[in-house]
């Protein structure tokens, strides 16, 4: 390989961990898109977004479309409130599990 | 069956980034003489033809391996010191003065060039790919104008550290506080197709003496993007006893080799209004002067530490495995880039806990300097 791919299989199940575990599903209240999202605590807030719903997300949509693009790398306020919605319905468990 | 931890150093890739890459300011190499810069493995000759276009080629010629960067820059074309072959910025050879003819796989190694923001940006790709001028980091409004500095730019050689160390600082949080001697108060990241960025506010320490980031009278609102794998544009708002400045930081890096690389930074600052030239030239002597001491914070790490292929981390880290898996996508074939390695990942970091901890140990910390100025005799 050509890569840093890490070749052991203890740092390859700790990257499955870092990356992966406790994502649970959330989608937008007012777009297509579908996220997926961890919380370690109230501040904290892991969102993984696919391409699928990189696209659907009319925010990210119209900051595109604007010149010079600083905008894009903020989050999308509509997701970031669907996401509190789903932490108080309970969707999204809040806590950490050993540092991840 | 043993419960300790092992630290996996991996292995070094065996290839360079793809992608843009800035070799310094343009105006540096615009002398009509060659400059040699250490890249990739290799050495680049950069000059300045007589028509005014930089070019950059490997800095060896195809015919006997003289170093063109001794050579001489001969109207458009580069010299090679040994037989005088001439090297065109197209990589082909245009002459050879003492031959009927020029061999017709007289062609070498070239890298397209682009000048922005006032700096050579060259593409490097293993796979030989055309230049991708999407990706391009973009332009500065009013830079290079009156309404800022002039660019302050330095350069220096690290060795033993692969610059992937370098890039981990995008995604931590916590080193602010130990390396740089400041709060990071709010710390986000957000990874998206080739970029990363970094969203940080910070406080300096009271208890330290300062410098670069730790300057207790001020407070940083900071964004730091790094378009593709090696050019990073961090925009500064410095809040100086009520007093705002607005910086700009360009932070890059050419890997020499598997663990080395040169860093490269610059600092332009937009020019306070109601302020003389002088007045400005000194704020920005000043600013590049402790942001360059904030990369000497960091080179002191890297210069012992090891790689680690595999951090263990706390739930105040920032996301080391998924800026790594981004960085990824500039070391594999585009063909072997996954999805994973560009799809769009955000990332706030809960400082409020590790606030209130560093906090008690930095009022510990000056009411112990209290004390022991204190217990100094009055009449020392």
């Amino acid at each position: 390989m050509a890569s840093f791919v890490p070749t052991s299989e203890e740092t390859l199940e700790d990257l499955r961990r870092y990356t992966e575990d406790r994502l649970v599903d959330v989608a937008c209240l007012d777009c297509l898109a579908r996220v997926r999202v961890k919380k370690n605590s109230e501040h904290q807030t892991s969102v993984q977004w696919s391409a699928e719903a990189r696209s659907a997300c009319q925010e990210f949509v119209r900051r595109d479309q604007r010149p010079g693009g600083r905008d894009v790398h903020k989050p999308c306020t509509r997701l970031m409130a669907s996401i509190d919605d789903a932490v108080r319905a309970g969707a999204v468990s809040v806590g950490a599990y050993d540092g991840y | 069956m043993s419960d300790t931890r092992l630290l996996d150093q991996g292995t070094q890739p065996i290839r360079f980034a793809r992608g843009w890459h800035c070799l310094g300011l343009a105006s540096d190499f615009a002398d009509g003489k060659p400059h040699a810069i250490h890249g990739f493995g290799t050495k680049l000759v950069v000059w300045q033809g007589a028509s005014g276009e930089l070019n950059v080629l490997d800095g060896y010629c195809r015919h006997m391996g003289g170093d063109l960067t001794q050579g001489e820059v001969k109207g458009d074309n580069i010299a090679c010191p040994f037989h005088d072959w001439r090297w065109g910025g197209d990589g082909k050879c245009k002459e050879i003065p003492y031959a009927r003819r020029v061999p017709l796989r007289a062609r070498t190694q070239r890298y397209e060039t682009v000048v922005r923001n006032g700096q050579l940006l060259i593409w490097h790709d293993p796979e030989g790919s055309a230049a991708d001028h999407d990706i391009l980091p973009p332009e500065l409004p009013d830079v290079m104008t009156d309404r800022y500095t002039p660019w302050s730019w330095n350069t220096r050689e690290i060795n033993g550290s692969h610059c992937r160390e370098l890039i981990d600082n995008v995604a931590d949080m916590a080193h602010f506080y130990y390396v740089h001697f400041a709060f990071p108060t709010s710390f986000r990241n957000i990874f998206d197709g080739h970029t990363a960025t970094q969203f940080m506010e910070s406080k300096g320490r009271p208890d330290t003496m300062g410098g670069g980031y730790g300057d207790e009278n001020s407070t940083l609102k900071s964004v730091a993007t790094y378009y593709g794998p090696s050019y990073m544009i961090n925009w500064l708002e410095v809040d100086y006893k009520g007093f705002i400045t607005e910086v700009i930081l360009i932070n890059c890096h050419i890997p020499t080799g598997p663990d080395s690389f040169l860093l490269q930074y610059g600092i332009t600052v937009k020019k306070p209004e109601g302020l003389d030239e002088k007045a400005c030239a000194y704020i920005a002597e000043r600013y590049t002067e402790s942001f360059g001491d904030g990369f000497l914070q960091d080179v002191a790490i890297w210069e012992n530490k090891v790689a680690v292929q595999n951090p263990l981390l706390c739930e105040e880290d920032g996301p080391v495995y998924q800026l790594r898996r981004w960085y990824e996508q500039f070391y594999v074939d585009v063909a072997d880039i996954a999805p994973e390695m560009t799809d769009r990942f955000e990332f706030e970091v809960d400082t409020t806990k590790a606030n209130e901890y560093w906090h008690a140990e930095v009022a510990e910390n000056l009411a112990k300097r209290a004390a022991a100025e204190a217990a100094a005799p009055a009449d020392a």
